[in-house]
């Protein structure tokens, strides 16, 4: 199902879908553009490339907590918080972003243990992809093209929306979707012409180009495997690297977690935390020894997971090519020239 | 689950290495917590944190589990180590477990078992000990041996056991110190060393080996020269964790995770993954 409203009534598109579900949309900052649960209609802001930090934290909060407390009293009176799944509806997710969902499923649900918070907040949620704007070229930190998504890949979402012109094109990917554009009011009806306009970006959108370089999972899989005890790559990979872990909190698919106790006037909480590997004591162990002491080390560990021990673990790349490690590195590490030069070793 | 402490064994003479024997506060909980031995637990004790541990005893002993714990804070400070051992019998904490995988027992039946361990990482291959041991297991098993050290006669585990373990015919123990005092009438060797002069037979045989880095650095060499194949060594490995479900990505190995893929691995698994431990 096709439908249409304009750029112009998007803060009534918002309205529609706040009846819906909680809304959650990209709103300009100060920092610039953030994902934000929406109280007012009027936030909502198209007119942004992509978000600062990804939109992981509505399925995955930066602080998440598991157990509360009060100190002094008998543990069998603390209350642990129940995974709670409300409807929601995220909007405005670049394809990129959307893909970097199914790849932590496969990880937060789809083996082993199942994360009953990730999955309950999956489930209740419904996403309204959007595709990156075809007729402007793509930033120069991007590069999902390498990893083989498209600027306007539908797969993932249950909308997906295209603008042309002034018109704002959504389209029912999956059943929900479906479900959710049918019950909505405001909308105009598409036209055949739309319909050819949507097939025609969404196709357009797999020859968008970003950085490229041709990387294939199991090649470069077993080309990192064989880098890893090459001490001189990986230092001169990592020579300004500051383990700052800018890269792994504005990633879509870092899912690293601290557990820890946090506790002020007897109130207590166990919760998790968002964590980085790039930080030294990550590895550290309660005997003193840390099998990663050295920053080569931890960002040889962070590329290797992306491209190497994920793809043996689950079969696929964890990394989306959205380019905000490199664009929030403070000192310009980029790991697509690091992938480049491993693809070249 | 909550559990209560019944007994605390104070196990070496600098008094930071503490067995916890533990009941359920919950009966059905205890025959929730299935565990063989090689897996471990979370201990948890709210406002500190969780920490996790090896279990030590034996699901041939019921009605309690038993972990030994050191208390960490020579470098790192453990918080829950530390709340724990300032703890008396009566105490309760929670119990999250277990987890990870136990050492391959039924890959281990009618083999012989070498057992090599040092210090306090004697822990989960007490448990295994504890478990051939039994009645019903002994016959499933062909000889065991086991070989343990320390740095001195105090810092022994379970000395009271070792003892009885020595009395058996059915299990040869050999206990070795790095070094002695005026008390200790037993051997007296590094492991590496003592392993070598018992040299056990690699007929038919496993050999599971823990203890720290260095001594394992040392005694593979000499399992690798007896004939003990890759397949045939086991270990059980130690990283960072947290959540022990491998959902946090913490404890990697290459791509395995010791909390959900381990932590017992063979030398020839280890052998496919980095370095990086």
């Amino acid at each position: 199902m096709l439908k249409k409203t304009t750029v112009n009534q998007l803060s009534d598109l918002a309205s529609a879908l706040m009846e819906k579900g909680t809304l959650v949309a990209p709103v300009r900052e100060d920092a610039g553009f953030q994902f934000r649960e929406i109280t007012d209609a009027k936030r909502v802001d198209l007119n942004f490339h992509n978000t600062v930090i990804s939109p992981k934290s509505v399925f995955f909060p930066q602080t998440e907590d598991f157990v509360r407390y009060r100190t002094g009293r008998p543990m069998q009176e603390a209350e642990p918080v129940e995974p709670q799944g409300k409807p929601l509806i995220l909007f405005g997710v670049r394809p990129c972003d959307v893909k970097s969902f199914e790849i932590m499923d496969i990880h937060f649900s789809g083996t082993g243990d199942v994360d009953p918070y990730w999955q309950a907040r999956r489930e209740a949620a419904a996403i309204i992809g959007y595709a990156f704007d075809l007729g402007a070229p793509a930033e120069p930190e991007e590069f999902y093209q390498t990893l083989g998504i498209g600027a306007a890949d539908p797969e993932g979402s249950d909308i997906f929306m295209v603008r042309r012109g002034d018109d704002l094109l959504l389209k029912s990917i999956t059943g929900k979707g479906e479900a959710l554009l049918t019950g909505m009011g405001g909308l105009a009806g598409a036209s055949a012409d739309d319909e050819k306009f949507f097939d025609d970006t969404v196709a357009a959108g797999r020859d968008f180009k970003t950085r490229f370089t041709c990387v294939d999972a199991e090649v470069i899989t077993k080309k990192l495997e064989d880098l890893f005890h090459n001490t001189d790559f990986w230092e001169k990979a990592s020579n300004a690297c500051l383990s700052c872990g800018v890269c792994t909190f504005a990633c879509p698919t870092c899912y690293c977690f601290d557990i820890c106790d946090e506790t002020l006037f007897q109130q207590g909480t166990r919760r998790r935390v968002w964590d980085a590997c790039m930080f030294t004591d990550f590895t550290l162990e309660a005997s003193g020894h840390n099998p990663r002491t050295k920053v080569y080390q931890r960002l040889r560990q962070k590329i290797n997971h992306k491209y190497s021990y994920h793809v043996r673990k689950y079969g696929v790349i964890s990394c989306v090519g959205c380019g905000r490690c490199t664009r929030y590195c403070p000192v310009n590490i980029d790991i697509f020239s690091i992938v480049e030069e491993a693809m070249k070793a | 689950m909550p559990v209560e402490i019944v007994k605390i064994t104070d196990e070496v003479d600098t008094h930071d290495i503490k067995s916890f024997r533990f009941k359920f506060l919950n009966a059905e909980d205890e025959s929730r917590f299935q565990y063989l031995p090689g897996q471990f637990a979370e201990l948890s004790i709210y406002g500190k944190g969780e920490s996790p541990i090896g279990i030590a005893s034996s699901p041939t002993e019921p009605g309690y589990v038993e972990f030994t714990v050191q208390r960490a804070g020579a470098i790192v400070p453990g918080l829950v180590t530390a709340a724990l051992h300032d703890m008396e019998e009566g105490g309760k904490i929670g119990l999250r477990g277990p987890l990870g995988h136990p050492w391959p027992i039924e890959f281990l039946e009618k083999k012989n078992i070498v057992v090599v361990g040092g210090g306090f990482a004697f822990t989960t291959l007490r448990s295994l000990v504890t478990y051939m041991l039994h009645g019903d297991n002994r016959p499933r098993f062909g000889d065991i041996t086991v070989i343990y050290g320390a740095r001195t006669p105090g810092l022994l585990c379970y000395k009271d056991e070792l003892a009885a373990w020595e009395k058996r015919s059915d299990i040869k123990t050999i206990i070795t110190v790095d070094k002695g005092n005026e008390t200790w009438k037993g051997r007296e060797g590094f492991v590496p060393a003592v392993c070598k002069d018992v040299a056990p037979s690699p007929e038919n045989a496993v050999a599971v080996i823990c203890g720290p880095p260095v001594m394992i650095k040392f005694t593979l060499p000499v399992f690798f020269d007896l004939g003990f194949s890759k397949e045939n060594i086991l270990t059980s490995l130690e990283m960072r964790m947290k959540c022990g479900i491998g959902k946090c990505g913490r404890c990697n190995v290459g791509y395995k995770y010791v909390c959900s893929d381990g932590p017992v691995f063979s030398l020839a698994e280890l052998e496919e993954l980095p370095r990086d431990f």
